[in-house]
């Protein structure tokens, strides 16, 4: 196990976060969501700490925890008063090791994660826009199916498909440990040597093979929904988080629409009144993902119009170079959102776990402003026409259907 | 072994965690009433700059709900010497940070820019709310936006539940009643906006808070020439808080969106305002009962039946007598079941009480992880001061925060669950495919209310 240290005295607090290299990328088709139940199950007791307990110690400890899954990792997330740092390492290296399985209490967690699926996706209208475009923009690769599992997979899984993902995914050897706050390195590594040392290793996932074949024309989908308005996404495939080229990409992100002054929001929300807002989102995944526009049309306003006029500001950034100007423009925000990010132990031990894993070295943290900086009017342009091009775009639109009364 | 002897040690100590205090910082009340604090703060290069104007949607007449909001944010559209443009070019050249919204008794601004870009960060916020222009073009662009923003609310059942809830409960009589909709942002122009501004955004009502990594003789100076130059005005007259909403019997909205493959709902009961007396004793029975993952609520509804991803418990602390609210959701066929639990676990709380050890435990979350939310950054240290200079609180708030929360006994809890968590007089507000859940939800409130979602606005008129 990695485990990467940063003190910091400010208040008397640590947070402690375990990054597992084990996603909805490893998993297969009838067991997808896996990682996330998963996720799930480990509040749920273990060898030492029984059910419950986990989270009735952090309590009495003064500590707080979460945990997240994505595509390509699990992470689980301790917040807590510095004099409790061994207790935390204890009960994380409990569960690691000694995960329990109880049939009852996988069957109600299994309507614990069913309800999140219909917050999340079944009755969010973004949530279920997001699911079809990435099975749409996705044919081969495992980032086709949803982190949280397609319906019938969440009624269906075992205690084999949990037993079986535990075994590969969890080991230290597959994980990378951040401890940002009030603590002492030693310390952290003494107790991690203590009680993350004896878990044996073992195989991490296997690869995952399937590269996503280059798109080769636009792909739409449509969800028709009852809403008060329409939602339009649109997404090209980009290149992974620890590509060259990301810094570019993220530039190209904030050119597009950060802030009141970005191209999307000047055109679309302000000048035409297409659109309530203007969001770009790239993907900083371990394969390649995506590079996501979103927009909200106003009332009245046709799917078609809004996405005509983004296309247009997409094109013009790919056939005219941005001035010197609107480029420092866009690299003062994100350097400033860097900061942003930094300010709270939480905010850093999250960054450090998410450089190291996804952006492949966790000193690409240190040179980002650089690295930022050094991208040029060129680059950007390149990187627009190589990217955001028509063949390469998957368009999802939420056309609101006008349904009273009718239960399904 | 040893993490046995540290909870035992954790049960009989009155605190678990040294206090942390709020730092050291300068407050000032200028000539015109206009109120300062600086608090410098060194190991990070950014600076917060938060303007905050007392009244906020407080200061709303009934039939202009929202123009709090619609002029806070025109605030950058245009002022005497930039326009909506400029204003934006300028802000995002510095990567700052621009959060305009009004809250129940502020409207607020809340800046942040890079440390070495003070002086400019500064002007722009001097010029946004010292000398905006409110150019009609943008005016009309954002009220009918604001609109939209409305509609699209109501496609977001938590963010409706929530809306649904206020205007329920308070009722529009009550400043907390009363929810921006189309018919209220639509009456809205130039004309009352410039009104709403001139009567409010004056000295006597304006604090101005700046936190971070700044130089406070500079920030001093800058701050005594710009907004230590207008005139004081009247302060704002708080309005007396009004008589809590009390109903002989439960009340029911059942607010039906055919589609939904879930029942979202609330109840509300009266709670507290933000300087009652019993608000640590509130703050550790509400972290038991649904303030926690651990909670007895959600312990309840997720962890022990799998109905919901999450049941909780919140009340508002403002000026007036705020809202004690359960919130959570289930699929549609165990709507009954949740509710119906929800009620049980309120009821069996009241006929408990609570252990030592539980007491012990709420003491620790809440001490433990107070640091982290509220004292942490530059930004959570200028709300820490801003409600400390809107209630009339002293820094007591923060730096005997620990002392109080440890003098809380498990009678007074037991008397603060009695006190708050009332078995009847309830307002419940139901949010789901009604067609399958009307018949049932009747049983809590007879005379219940029914709307389409797709009905505009969130007030029952």
């Amino acid at each position: 196990m990695k485990v990467l240290v940063e003190e910091d005295h400010n208040i008397p607090s640590v947070a402690l976060y375990f990054f597992f290299k084990v996603g909805s990328r490893n998993e297969r088709p009838g067991a997808t969501g896996l990682s996330h139940f998963f996720e799930h199950m480990m509040f749920n007791g273990a060898a030492k700490y029984g059910p419950k307990q986990f989270d009735q110690q952090m309590d009495r400890a003064g500590g707080s925890n979460n945990a997240y899954t994505s595509e390509d990792m699990t992470v689980y997330t301790d917040w807590f008063p510095s004099n409790s740092l061994e207790l935390m390492m204890d009960m994380e290296s409990d569960r690691i090791q000694h995960l329990a399985f109880d049939p009852k209490i996988i069957k109600s967690e299994r309507g614990v994660v069913y309800s999140e699926r219909r917050t999340s996706v079944d009755n969010s209208n973004r949530g279920l826009m997001q699911e079809q475009m990435q099975a749409a923009a996705y044919e081969a690769h495992p980032y086709h199916w949803p982190v949280v599992g397609w319906p019938s997979d969440i009624e269906a899984w075992t205690m084999d498909d949990l037993k079986q993902h535990f075994a590969m995914g969890y080991a230290p050897n597959n994980c990378v440990m951040v401890a940002v706050g009030d603590v002492k390195t030693d310390e952290v590594l003494r107790l991690a040597k203590k009680y993350m040392g004896p878990i044996p290793r073992h195989d991490p996932p296997p690869p995952v093979r399937t590269i996503e074949p280059k798109q080769t024309g636009e792909r739409r989908a449509i969800v028709h929904k009852p809403a008060q308005l329409p939602l339009e996404m649109i997404a090209y495939h980009i290149p992974a988080a620890h590509d060259s080229s990301f810094p570019t990409i993220e530039v190209l992100r904030a050119l597009l629409a950060q802030g009141q002054s970005s191209r999307l929001y000047r055109r679309l929300v302000d000048r035409d009144q297409l659109s309530i807002d203007a969001n770009a989102f790239a993907q900083s995944n371990l394969d390649p993902g995506l590079f996501v526009i979103s927009l909200q049309p106003r009332s009245g306003v046709e799917t078609a119009q809004v996405e005509k006029a983004a296309f247009e500001e997409v094109e013009k950034l790919r056939s005219a170079p941005v001035s010197d100007a609107e480029l420092q423009r866009a690299k003062n925000q994100l350097l400033a959102d860097s900061f942003r990010q930094l300010q709270t132990i939480a905010g850093r031990a999250n960054l450090i776990g998410r450089y190291e894993v996804l952006y492949g070295d966790y000193h690409k943290l240190s040179t980002r402003g650089e690295d930022i900086e050094a991208v040029t009017i060129a680059d950007v342009q390149k990187a627009a026409a190589e990217y955001l091009n028509t063949d390469n775009r998957t368009v999802v639109t939420l056309v609101p259907e006008k349904k009273t009364g009718v239960s399904e | 072994m040893r993490t046995f002897v540290a909870i035992l040690g954790l049960l009989s100590a009155a605190s678990v965690n040294a206090q942390v205090k709020l730092p050291k910082y300068a407050h000032e009340v200028l000539a015109n009433g206009v109120t300062v604090d600086l608090l410098p703060r060194g190991e990070f290069p950014l600076v917060n700059i938060e303007v905050l104007v007392k009244g906020g949607n407080e200061a709303e007449p009934l039939e202009q709900a929202g123009i709090s909001d619609l002029t806070v944010q025109m605030l950058r559209e245009g002022t005497a010497k930039r326009s909506a443009d400029d204003f934006s070019d300028q802000l995002d050249a510095l990567g700052g940070s621009w959060r305009a919204a009004s809250t129940a008794q502020a409207a607020r601004i809340s800046a942040q820019f890079l440390s070495k870009d003070f002086d400019q960060g500064f002007d722009l916020v001097a010029d946004a709310l010292l000398h905006p222009s409110f150019p009609d073009g943008q005016l009309t662009k954002l009220r009918s936006r604001m609109v939209d923003q409305v509609r699209s609310e109501k496609d977001q059942a938590q963010q409706a539940i929530s809306r649904y809830s206020n205007a329920f409960y308070f009722g529009s009589g009550h400043p907390y009643g009363r929810i921006a909709d189309e018919a209220t942002l639509g009456s809205l122009d130039r004309a009352k906006v410039a009104d709403f501004y001139a009567h409010n955004y004056t000295g006597a009502n304006i604090i101005v808070i700046v936190a971070g990594r700044f130089d406070e003789n500079a920030a001093k100076a800058a701050i005594a020439r710009t907004f230590g130059a207008i005139p004081a005005g009247q302060p704002f007259q708080w309005a007396a808080d009004p008589a809590t909403p009390t109903a002989s019997g439960n009340r029911l909205l059942l607010i039906d969106k055919p589609d939904a493959t879930q029942t979202y709902f609330t109840i509300s009961m009266p709670g507290i305002n933000r300087t009652n007396p019993d608000r640590s004793a509130l703050w550790l029975v509400n972290t038991l009962f649904g303030g926690r993952f651990t909670s007895l609520l959600n312990d309840a509804l997720r962890v022990n039946s799998g109905l919901t991803y999450g049941a909780s418990s919140n009340y508002q602390q403002d000026k007036l007598t705020g809202a004690l609210r359960i919130s959570t959701y289930t699929k549609t066929d165990t709507t009954v079941q949740a509710i119906d639990m929800v009620l049980d676990v309120t009821k069996k709380l009241r006929e408990t009480g609570v252990t030592p050890e539980q007491l012990a435990s709420a003491r620790a979350t809440v001490e433990g992880t107070y640091p982290t939310r509220s004292l942490e950054t530059p930004g959570e240290l200028a709300g820490q001061l801003g409600d400390i200079e809107l209630f009339g609180l002293n820094r007591g708030e923060v730096d005997d925060l620990f002392s109080s929360l440890d003098a809380v006994t498990v009678e007074k809890a037991d008397a603060v669950i009695r006190k708050y968590l009332q078995p009847d007089g309830l307002t419940f507000t139901v949010l789901g495919n009604a067609s399958r859940i009307r018949e049932q939800v009747k049983k809590y409130a007879p005379a219940m209310v029914e709307v389409a979602v797709s009905q505009p606005g969130f007030m029952i008129r």
